[in-house]
Protein backbone atom coordinates (compact mmCIF):
# COMPACT_ATOMS: atom_id res chain seq x y z
CA UNK A 1 0.00 0.00 0.00
CA UNK A 2 2.79 2.35 0.78
CA UNK A 3 4.50 1.25 -2.24
CA UNK A 4 1.45 2.11 -4.31
CA UNK A 5 0.97 5.55 -2.32
CA UNK A 6 4.69 6.36 -3.73
CA UNK A 7 4.23 5.84 -7.20
CA UNK A 8 0.84 7.30 -7.38
CA UNK A 9 2.72 10.57 -5.45
CA UNK A 10 5.33 9.75 -8.44
CA UNK A 11 2.57 10.04 -10.77
CA UNK A 12 0.86 13.01 -9.68
CA UNK A 13 4.16 15.09 -9.98
CA UNK A 14 4.79 14.08 -12.91
CA UNK A 15 1.47 15.15 -14.22
CA UNK A 16 1.77 18.56 -12.47
CA UNK A 17 5.49 19.14 -13.93
CA UNK A 18 4.20 18.14 -17.38
CA UNK A 19 1.09 20.34 -17.27
CA UNK A 20 3.37 23.33 -17.20
CA UNK A 21 5.04 22.84 -20.16
CA UNK A 22 2.98 22.81 -23.60
CA UNK A 23 2.09 20.75 -24.79
CA UNK A 24 2.14 18.55 -21.51
CA UNK A 25 4.86 15.89 -21.88
CA UNK A 26 8.26 14.67 -21.05
CA UNK A 27 10.70 13.53 -23.81
CA UNK A 28 10.48 12.34 -27.31
CA UNK A 29 11.87 14.61 -30.25
CA UNK A 30 10.75 17.74 -29.62
CA UNK A 31 12.32 20.75 -31.85
CA UNK A 32 15.00 22.28 -29.55
CA UNK A 33 12.71 24.91 -28.80
CA UNK A 34 9.04 26.17 -29.14
CA UNK A 35 8.23 27.44 -32.56
CA UNK A 36 6.75 31.03 -32.03
CA UNK A 37 3.51 31.51 -34.17
CA UNK A 38 2.40 34.45 -35.46
CA UNK A 39 -1.20 33.00 -34.97
CA UNK A 40 -0.58 30.32 -32.44
CA UNK A 41 -3.13 27.03 -32.65
CA UNK A 42 -4.91 26.35 -29.95
CA UNK A 43 -2.26 23.50 -28.56
CA UNK A 44 0.57 26.22 -28.90
CA UNK A 45 -0.04 27.24 -25.17
CA UNK A 46 2.15 29.70 -24.01
CA UNK A 47 3.70 31.51 -27.26
CA UNK A 48 6.11 34.41 -28.06
CA UNK A 49 5.80 36.37 -30.86
CA UNK A 50 7.98 35.29 -33.73
CA UNK A 51 11.48 37.26 -34.56
CA UNK A 52 12.98 39.43 -37.48
CA UNK A 53 16.36 39.06 -38.64
CA UNK A 54 18.61 41.32 -40.56
CA UNK A 55 22.00 40.95 -42.56
CA UNK A 56 24.39 43.19 -43.99
CA UNK A 57 26.60 41.34 -46.57
CA UNK A 58 30.16 43.02 -47.67
CA UNK A 59 30.65 43.32 -51.53
CA UNK A 60 33.87 42.44 -52.48
CA UNK A 61 36.06 43.80 -55.41
CA UNK A 62 32.41 44.08 -56.91
CA UNK A 63 31.17 40.87 -55.86
CA UNK A 64 28.78 40.11 -52.73
CA UNK A 65 30.24 37.90 -49.64
CA UNK A 66 28.45 34.62 -48.99
CA UNK A 67 26.66 34.97 -46.31
CA UNK A 68 23.43 33.62 -44.04
CA UNK A 69 20.53 35.72 -43.25
CA UNK A 70 18.21 34.25 -40.21
CA UNK A 71 15.75 35.83 -37.58
CA UNK A 72 16.62 35.74 -33.90
CA UNK A 73 14.60 32.58 -33.29
CA UNK A 74 16.45 30.84 -36.07
CA UNK A 75 12.75 29.70 -37.84
CA UNK A 76 13.98 31.17 -40.79
CA UNK A 77 17.86 30.76 -42.34
CA UNK A 78 18.76 32.02 -45.89
CA UNK A 79 22.02 31.28 -47.37
CA UNK A 80 23.64 33.08 -50.10
CA UNK A 81 26.67 31.87 -52.50
CA UNK A 82 29.36 34.46 -53.60
CA UNK A 83 28.31 36.42 -56.11
CA UNK A 84 24.26 35.57 -55.17
CA UNK A 85 23.37 39.71 -55.68
CA UNK A 86 23.54 42.07 -58.87
CA UNK A 87 25.66 44.74 -56.99
CA UNK A 88 24.89 48.31 -58.34
CA UNK A 89 27.62 51.02 -59.04
CA UNK A 90 29.01 52.24 -55.74
CA UNK A 91 27.48 49.49 -53.83
CA UNK A 92 29.60 48.70 -50.98
CA UNK A 93 27.11 46.07 -48.86
CA UNK A 94 23.80 44.16 -49.28
CA UNK A 95 20.91 44.72 -46.72
CA UNK A 96 18.76 41.22 -46.54
CA UNK A 97 15.73 41.47 -43.74
CA UNK A 98 13.83 39.08 -43.14
CA UNK A 99 10.26 40.02 -41.47
CA UNK A 100 7.15 37.42 -40.28
CA UNK A 101 3.84 38.65 -42.01
CA UNK A 102 1.07 39.62 -39.90
CA UNK A 103 -1.93 39.18 -40.32
CA UNK A 104 -1.31 34.99 -41.33
CA UNK A 105 -1.80 34.56 -44.94
CA UNK A 106 -4.87 32.11 -45.54
CA UNK A 107 -4.46 31.41 -49.25
CA UNK A 108 -7.22 29.10 -50.28
CA UNK A 109 -6.22 26.04 -51.02
CA UNK A 110 -3.61 25.81 -49.14
CA UNK A 111 -2.41 25.04 -45.48
CA UNK A 112 0.75 26.72 -44.10
CA UNK A 113 2.54 24.84 -41.05
CA UNK A 114 4.49 27.86 -41.11
CA UNK A 115 4.38 31.42 -40.07
CA UNK A 116 4.94 33.53 -43.32
CA UNK A 117 8.15 35.45 -44.05
CA UNK A 118 8.86 38.22 -46.03
CA UNK A 119 12.37 38.21 -47.07
CA UNK A 120 13.76 41.29 -48.80
CA UNK A 121 17.04 42.81 -50.33
CA UNK A 122 18.31 46.05 -51.90
CA UNK A 123 19.68 44.19 -54.88
CA UNK A 124 18.23 41.77 -57.34
CA UNK A 125 19.10 37.94 -56.63
CA UNK A 126 20.84 36.67 -59.49
CA UNK A 127 21.88 32.92 -58.05
CA UNK A 128 19.45 30.89 -56.53
CA UNK A 129 19.34 30.42 -52.31
CA UNK A 130 19.20 28.16 -49.88
CA UNK A 131 16.54 28.48 -47.78
CA UNK A 132 16.00 26.64 -44.49
CA UNK A 133 12.34 27.09 -42.50
CA UNK A 134 11.90 25.50 -39.21
CA UNK A 135 8.39 23.92 -38.71
CA UNK A 136 6.73 23.10 -35.27
CA UNK A 137 6.04 19.69 -33.81
CA UNK A 138 2.72 20.91 -32.93
CA UNK A 139 1.57 21.10 -36.48
CA UNK A 140 1.13 19.35 -39.62
CA UNK A 141 4.13 18.80 -41.51
CA UNK A 142 4.66 20.80 -44.48
CA UNK A 143 4.86 19.54 -47.74
CA UNK A 144 6.64 22.11 -49.75
CA UNK A 145 7.83 25.45 -49.58
CA UNK A 146 5.57 27.88 -51.57
CA UNK A 147 6.63 31.72 -52.48
CA UNK A 148 4.76 34.58 -53.28
CA UNK A 149 5.81 38.03 -54.44
CA UNK A 150 2.67 39.38 -52.39
CA UNK A 151 0.79 38.80 -49.28
CA UNK A 152 -2.00 38.37 -50.81
CA UNK A 153 -0.75 35.98 -53.29
CA UNK A 154 -0.60 34.16 -55.97
CA UNK A 155 1.61 31.50 -53.71
CA UNK A 156 3.90 29.37 -55.56
CA UNK A 157 5.27 25.93 -54.86
CA UNK A 158 9.18 26.21 -55.27
CA UNK A 159 9.33 21.97 -53.90
CA UNK A 160 11.24 21.30 -50.66
CA UNK A 161 14.61 19.45 -50.92
CA UNK A 162 15.05 15.69 -48.90
CA UNK A 163 14.36 16.51 -44.85
CA UNK A 164 18.17 17.05 -44.02
CA UNK A 165 17.09 17.84 -39.84
CA UNK A 166 14.15 17.18 -37.79
CA UNK A 167 11.78 19.62 -37.64
CA UNK A 168 12.88 21.93 -40.49
CA UNK A 169 12.41 22.03 -44.49
CA UNK A 170 14.45 23.38 -47.27
CA UNK A 171 14.44 24.39 -50.47
CA UNK A 172 16.19 26.41 -52.90
CA UNK A 173 14.68 30.26 -54.29
CA UNK A 174 15.61 32.18 -56.96
CA UNK A 175 14.10 35.05 -56.65
CA UNK A 176 13.05 36.56 -52.55
CA UNK A 177 9.69 37.75 -51.89
CA UNK A 178 7.29 36.04 -49.30
CA UNK A 179 7.59 32.17 -48.19
CA UNK A 180 6.08 29.88 -46.08
CA UNK A 181 5.94 26.54 -45.91
CA UNK A 182 2.76 23.89 -46.08
CA UNK A 183 0.76 21.71 -48.11
CA UNK A 184 -2.25 21.36 -50.01
CA UNK A 185 -5.51 21.50 -47.91
CA UNK A 186 -7.15 18.47 -49.66
CA UNK A 187 -3.62 16.50 -49.69
CA UNK A 188 -2.76 14.34 -46.50
CA UNK A 189 0.57 15.02 -44.97
CA UNK A 190 3.40 12.66 -46.59
CA UNK A 191 4.41 10.90 -43.14
CA UNK A 192 1.25 11.09 -41.39
CA UNK A 193 1.88 13.29 -38.64
CA UNK A 194 -0.71 15.35 -38.83
CA UNK A 195 -3.24 12.93 -39.17
CA UNK A 196 -2.53 11.55 -35.74
CA UNK A 197 -2.81 14.46 -33.70
CA UNK A 198 -6.16 14.12 -33.10
CA UNK A 199 -5.20 10.78 -31.77
CA UNK A 200 -3.19 11.13 -28.57
CA UNK A 201 -7.04 11.32 -26.35
CA UNK A 202 -7.70 7.83 -27.80
CA UNK A 203 -4.68 6.22 -27.10
CA UNK A 204 -4.17 7.33 -24.11
CA UNK A 205 -8.31 6.24 -23.32
CA UNK A 206 -7.38 3.13 -24.80
CA UNK A 207 -4.46 2.41 -22.68
CA UNK A 208 -6.11 3.06 -19.66
CA UNK A 209 -9.19 0.91 -20.64
CA UNK A 210 -6.67 -1.78 -20.95
CA UNK A 211 -4.73 -1.41 -17.67
CA UNK A 212 -8.61 -1.30 -16.09
CA UNK A 213 -10.34 -4.54 -18.21
CA UNK A 214 -7.10 -6.56 -18.12
CA UNK A 215 -5.50 -5.32 -14.50
CA UNK A 216 -8.87 -6.15 -12.46
CA UNK A 217 -9.02 -9.66 -13.81
CA UNK A 218 -5.65 -10.14 -13.52
CA UNK A 219 -5.23 -8.70 -9.43
CA UNK A 220 -8.36 -10.89 -8.71
CA UNK A 221 -6.35 -14.33 -10.33
CA UNK A 222 -3.08 -13.51 -8.76
CA UNK A 223 -5.21 -12.73 -4.83
CA UNK A 224 -7.13 -16.23 -5.38
CA UNK A 225 -3.43 -18.12 -6.73
CA UNK A 226 -2.04 -16.33 -3.24
CA UNK A 227 -4.14 -17.43 -1.07
CA UNK A 228 -4.54 -20.95 -2.07
CA UNK A 229 -0.94 -21.60 -2.59
CA UNK A 230 1.03 -19.47 -0.50
CA UNK A 231 2.28 -15.98 -0.80
CA UNK A 232 3.79 -16.54 -4.30
CA UNK A 233 3.62 -12.53 -5.06
CA UNK A 234 6.24 -11.81 -2.08
CA UNK A 235 8.33 -14.06 -3.36
CA UNK A 236 8.62 -12.53 -6.78
CA UNK A 237 8.29 -9.01 -5.49
CA UNK A 238 12.24 -9.91 -4.26
CA UNK A 239 13.03 -11.85 -7.74
CA UNK A 240 11.25 -11.02 -10.16
CA UNK B 1 43.70 -15.36 -2.05
CA UNK B 2 42.45 -11.82 -1.72
CA UNK B 3 40.27 -10.68 0.38
CA UNK B 4 38.25 -7.62 -0.13
CA UNK B 5 38.66 -5.14 2.73
CA UNK B 6 35.24 -2.64 3.43
CA UNK B 7 36.87 -0.15 1.60
CA UNK B 8 37.29 -1.93 -1.58
CA UNK B 9 33.87 -3.17 -1.46
CA UNK B 10 32.03 0.27 -1.06
CA UNK B 11 34.98 2.04 -3.47
CA UNK B 12 34.56 -0.62 -6.62
CA UNK B 13 30.75 -0.51 -6.84
CA UNK B 14 31.29 3.29 -6.66
CA UNK B 15 33.69 3.73 -9.40
CA UNK B 16 31.39 1.58 -11.35
CA UNK B 17 28.65 3.39 -11.03
CA UNK B 18 30.52 6.49 -11.62
CA UNK B 19 32.28 5.54 -15.02
CA UNK B 20 29.10 4.20 -15.78
CA UNK B 21 27.18 7.60 -15.04
CA UNK B 22 29.79 9.43 -16.69
CA UNK B 23 29.60 6.91 -19.90
CA UNK B 24 26.37 6.97 -20.12
CA UNK B 25 25.22 11.13 -19.51
CA UNK B 26 28.21 11.32 -22.51
CA UNK B 27 26.54 9.37 -24.97
CA UNK B 28 23.55 10.73 -24.33
CA UNK B 29 25.16 14.27 -25.10
CA UNK B 30 27.17 13.02 -27.83
CA UNK B 31 23.84 11.94 -29.27
CA UNK B 32 21.88 15.12 -29.11
CA UNK B 33 24.81 17.44 -30.17
CA UNK B 34 25.63 15.00 -33.11
CA UNK B 35 21.68 14.26 -33.83
CA UNK B 36 21.88 18.27 -35.27
CA UNK B 37 23.85 17.63 -37.78
CA UNK B 38 22.66 16.79 -41.01
CA UNK B 39 20.80 13.56 -41.84
CA UNK B 40 22.53 12.84 -38.53
CA UNK B 41 19.22 12.64 -36.59
CA UNK B 42 18.22 8.81 -37.17
CA UNK B 43 21.88 7.70 -36.97
CA UNK B 44 22.19 9.31 -33.99
CA UNK B 45 19.50 7.97 -32.49
CA UNK B 46 20.25 4.50 -33.59
CA UNK B 47 23.52 4.45 -32.78
CA UNK B 48 23.18 6.11 -29.43
CA UNK B 49 20.14 3.48 -28.24
CA UNK B 50 22.88 0.89 -28.86
CA UNK B 51 26.15 2.66 -26.89
CA UNK B 52 23.48 3.08 -24.52
CA UNK B 53 22.41 -0.64 -24.50
CA UNK B 54 25.86 -2.23 -24.04
CA UNK B 55 25.80 -0.90 -20.23
CA UNK B 56 23.92 -3.93 -19.83
CA UNK B 57 27.00 -5.88 -20.52
CA UNK B 58 28.03 -7.98 -17.13
CA UNK B 59 24.62 -7.98 -15.26
CA UNK B 60 22.89 -10.70 -14.71
CA UNK B 61 19.12 -10.31 -15.97
CA UNK B 62 17.42 -9.80 -12.36
CA UNK B 63 19.54 -7.36 -11.81
CA UNK B 64 18.86 -4.96 -14.18
CA UNK B 65 15.20 -6.13 -13.58
CA UNK B 66 14.36 -8.24 -16.61
CA UNK B 67 12.39 -11.12 -16.25
CA UNK B 68 10.09 -13.06 -17.78
CA UNK B 69 7.45 -13.65 -14.41
CA UNK B 70 4.61 -12.10 -14.09
CA UNK B 71 5.35 -11.11 -17.82
CA UNK B 72 1.59 -9.61 -17.86
CA UNK B 73 1.73 -7.79 -15.13
CA UNK B 74 4.62 -6.28 -16.39
CA UNK B 75 3.35 -5.51 -19.54
CA UNK B 76 0.17 -4.18 -17.82
CA UNK B 77 2.49 -1.96 -15.78
CA UNK B 78 3.88 -0.54 -18.75
CA UNK B 79 0.39 0.31 -20.45
CA UNK B 80 0.06 1.89 -17.07
CA UNK B 81 3.26 3.92 -17.33
CA UNK B 82 2.40 5.39 -21.00
CA UNK B 83 -0.93 6.05 -19.54
CA UNK B 84 0.64 8.66 -16.87
CA UNK B 85 3.28 10.23 -19.14
CA UNK B 86 0.68 10.83 -22.21
CA UNK B 87 -2.48 11.95 -20.05
CA UNK B 88 -0.99 15.49 -19.65
CA UNK B 89 -0.47 15.94 -23.22
CA UNK B 90 -3.65 14.20 -23.96
CA UNK B 91 -5.94 16.46 -21.66
CA UNK B 92 -4.26 19.98 -21.88
CA UNK B 93 -3.86 19.88 -25.36
CA UNK B 94 -6.28 17.81 -26.87
CA UNK B 95 -4.04 17.28 -29.88
CA UNK B 96 0.19 16.84 -29.42
CA UNK B 97 3.03 16.20 -31.91
CA UNK B 98 3.17 12.82 -33.13
CA UNK B 99 6.16 11.30 -34.32
CA UNK B 100 7.32 11.03 -37.80
CA UNK B 101 7.15 7.56 -39.00
CA UNK B 102 10.55 7.52 -40.13
CA UNK B 103 11.70 8.38 -37.01
CA UNK B 104 9.69 5.99 -34.96
CA UNK B 105 12.10 2.93 -35.48
CA UNK B 106 14.98 4.82 -33.95
CA UNK B 107 12.81 5.86 -30.90
CA UNK B 108 12.46 2.38 -30.14
CA UNK B 109 15.82 1.85 -30.34
CA UNK B 110 16.55 4.62 -28.09
CA UNK B 111 14.08 4.38 -25.06
CA UNK B 112 15.11 0.89 -24.89
CA UNK B 113 18.26 1.72 -24.92
CA UNK B 114 17.83 4.30 -22.06
CA UNK B 115 15.85 2.28 -20.12
CA UNK B 116 18.64 -0.27 -20.24
CA UNK B 117 21.30 2.15 -19.04
CA UNK B 118 19.40 4.57 -16.32
CA UNK B 119 16.68 1.80 -14.74
CA UNK B 120 19.12 -1.01 -15.83
CA UNK B 121 22.62 -1.07 -15.22
CA UNK B 122 22.97 2.69 -13.22
CA UNK B 123 19.77 1.76 -11.10
CA UNK B 124 22.04 -1.72 -10.10
CA UNK B 125 25.11 0.14 -10.19
CA UNK B 126 23.76 3.32 -7.90
CA UNK B 127 21.72 0.63 -5.44
CA UNK B 128 24.99 -1.62 -4.71
CA UNK B 129 26.18 1.78 -3.65
CA UNK B 130 23.42 3.24 -1.05
CA UNK B 131 20.62 1.21 -1.66
CA UNK B 132 17.59 1.41 -4.06
CA UNK B 133 16.65 5.08 -2.78
CA UNK B 134 20.12 6.23 -3.86
CA UNK B 135 19.44 4.74 -7.18
CA UNK B 136 15.96 5.85 -7.61
CA UNK B 137 17.30 9.44 -6.94
CA UNK B 138 21.04 9.30 -8.47
CA UNK B 139 19.29 7.76 -11.98
CA UNK B 140 16.60 10.38 -11.69
CA UNK B 141 19.65 13.22 -11.22
CA UNK B 142 21.60 11.74 -14.05
CA UNK B 143 18.28 11.26 -16.26
CA UNK B 144 17.58 14.63 -16.33
CA UNK B 145 21.40 15.97 -16.70
CA UNK B 146 21.32 13.90 -19.86
CA UNK B 147 18.44 15.53 -21.01
CA UNK B 148 20.09 18.77 -20.82
CA UNK B 149 21.20 19.38 -24.52
CA UNK B 150 18.17 18.04 -25.68
CA UNK B 151 15.42 19.33 -24.32
CA UNK B 152 14.74 23.36 -23.43
CA UNK B 153 15.08 24.53 -19.56
CA UNK B 154 11.94 24.74 -18.86
CA UNK B 155 11.23 20.93 -19.81
CA UNK B 156 13.51 19.76 -17.77
CA UNK B 157 11.41 19.66 -14.63
CA UNK B 158 8.80 17.17 -15.92
CA UNK B 159 12.17 14.94 -17.41
CA UNK B 160 12.68 14.87 -14.09
CA UNK B 161 9.74 13.73 -12.61
CA UNK B 162 9.27 11.00 -15.64
CA UNK B 163 12.86 10.20 -14.40
CA UNK B 164 11.65 9.51 -10.74
CA UNK B 165 8.44 7.89 -11.53
CA UNK B 166 10.40 5.39 -13.73
CA UNK B 167 13.00 4.72 -10.86
CA UNK B 168 10.60 4.70 -8.02
CA UNK B 169 8.45 1.80 -10.12
CA UNK B 170 12.10 0.38 -10.66
CA UNK B 171 12.73 0.43 -7.06
CA UNK B 172 9.53 -0.43 -5.56
CA UNK B 173 8.63 -2.99 -8.35
CA UNK B 174 11.76 -4.43 -8.72
CA UNK B 175 11.09 -4.37 -12.62
CA UNK B 176 12.30 -2.76 -16.03
CA UNK B 177 9.60 -3.96 -17.99
CA UNK B 178 7.12 -1.91 -17.51
CA UNK B 179 9.61 0.91 -17.64
CA UNK B 180 10.41 -0.05 -21.04
CA UNK B 181 7.16 -0.77 -22.17
CA UNK B 182 5.83 2.67 -20.71
CA UNK B 183 8.65 4.71 -22.57
CA UNK B 184 8.64 2.97 -25.75
CA UNK B 185 5.01 3.76 -26.16
CA UNK B 186 5.11 7.33 -25.20
CA UNK B 187 8.11 8.10 -26.90
CA UNK B 188 5.91 6.66 -30.37
CA UNK B 189 3.13 8.74 -29.14
CA UNK B 190 4.82 12.20 -28.63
Amino acid sequence: MKKAALLAAAAILYAGMAWMVAPGFYDGFTPPQPYNFVCPPPQAGANLPPTSGHLVIKVIGGVSDANSAFTDDGQVVIGFLPGSFKVNPGQTTITVDITPVSPCPKPAGLHFSTNAYHVTADATLVKPATLVMVYSNLTTDPSFVYRAQSGDGPWENIGAASQARLWTIDTKTSTLGYFAAGFPSNAVSPNGAGSGQQVLPFIVAALIAAVLLAGIPLTIIRRRQAAGGGDADEKEDEEP
Amino acid sequence: MSRETPLTAVARPALRAGVLLVYIVGVEWARALVGTAPYAAIPALVLGGLALGVTAWGWSQSSLGLSSSRLGLRLLGGVAIAAVLLLPAAVRAGAAPMLPVSVAAAAVVVSVGEEIAFRGALFAALEQVGGAPLAAIGTTVAWTAAHALSHPPEFLGAVAAAGLLLGLWRAVCRDLVAPIVGHVIADLAL
